[in-house]
């Protein structure tokens, strides 16, 4: 695809966007539709786009495989993580008012904030991940169907 | 209000119209074109409705429709073009992928 210069322009000019509005959804999520699964996705979409455009190795020169694979299990592990902090603080697992025992309101936003931020860096990384291995190229010696 | 309910219905005329191009459509092209039109379309008809309802939050729906509509035309071309999603962009495409025929 290296004649495609409109395509290129336009990928150039969207990523960002997409970029910026998946952090828009991720952070209004309390207040408007979305939250961490759809912030994760849109975010997802933006790499999709740039190794549609510019080709996977491009891609995973920015978000090696390796790093994907960190960043799925680092959002499972501030999930869960946010819930034993709770837990500790005296409240049940996930029970984000025992957060902040001072003002229990500021402490369940805190908790939602931090909850929906693993959720997207999760979804994000396993989204890119099941890109990676569906436009990879097949191998010679893997034995298909042809 | 009227005029609200006059465009949705225009609006979902053309959807049927498209739908009949992407069912009809004789090239693969043709189909293509049909679903980003109607992805277009979608974008317009979830903004409509929004404000039918009284939910202009719709809006927020309808850019992320709007963004992530383009995508999905640049896999299917790349795909019919490439047959692999991931080519890379900087090496000639391989002239044996395209003569493939793609099921």
């Amino acid at each position: 695809m290296q004649h495609d210069l409109i395509l290129r322009i336009a990928a150039k000019l969207l990523i960002p966007m997409i970029m910026l509005y998946a952090l828009y959804v991720q952070f209004h999520g309390d207040y408007g539709p979305g939250g961490g699964f759809q912030a994760g996705v849109i975010f997802a979409v933006s790499i999709f786009l740039y190794a549609l455009v510019f080709g996977l190795p491009a891609a995973m020169r920015v978000f090696s495989p390796t790093l994907v694979q960190a960043l799925a299990a680092a959002g499972v592990l501030l999930y869960a993580g946010v819930g034993v902090v709770s837990m500790i603080s005296g409240g049940n697992f996930l029970d984000y008012g025992a957060l902040n025992p001072g003002d229990r309101a500021l402490g369940e936003h805190i908790g939602v904030l931090l909850i929906e931020l693993g959720v997207g860096i999760t979804v994000a990384a396993v989204m890119i991940m099941l890109f990676y291995l569906f436009a990879s190229p097949i191998d010679a010696d893997d034995s298909g169907g042809h | 209000m009227a005029l609200l309910v006059a465009t949705t219905l225009a609006l979902v005329a053309c959807m049927v119209m498209i739908l009949a191009r992407a069912l009809l459509g004789p090239t693969v092209y043709d189909r293509v074109m049909a679903v980003n039109t109607f992805g277009t379309t979608t974008v317009m008809m979830i903004a409509m409705v929004g404000y039918l309802m009284g939910r202009p939050e719709f809006l927020d729906i309808a850019i992320a429709y709007a963004l992530i509509n383009f995508i999905g035309t640049v896999a299917v071309l790349k795909f019919f073009e490439v047959g692999i999603l991931g080519a890379d962009s900087s090496s000639p495409s391989e002239p044996s992928a395209r003569e493939k025929p793609v099921e």
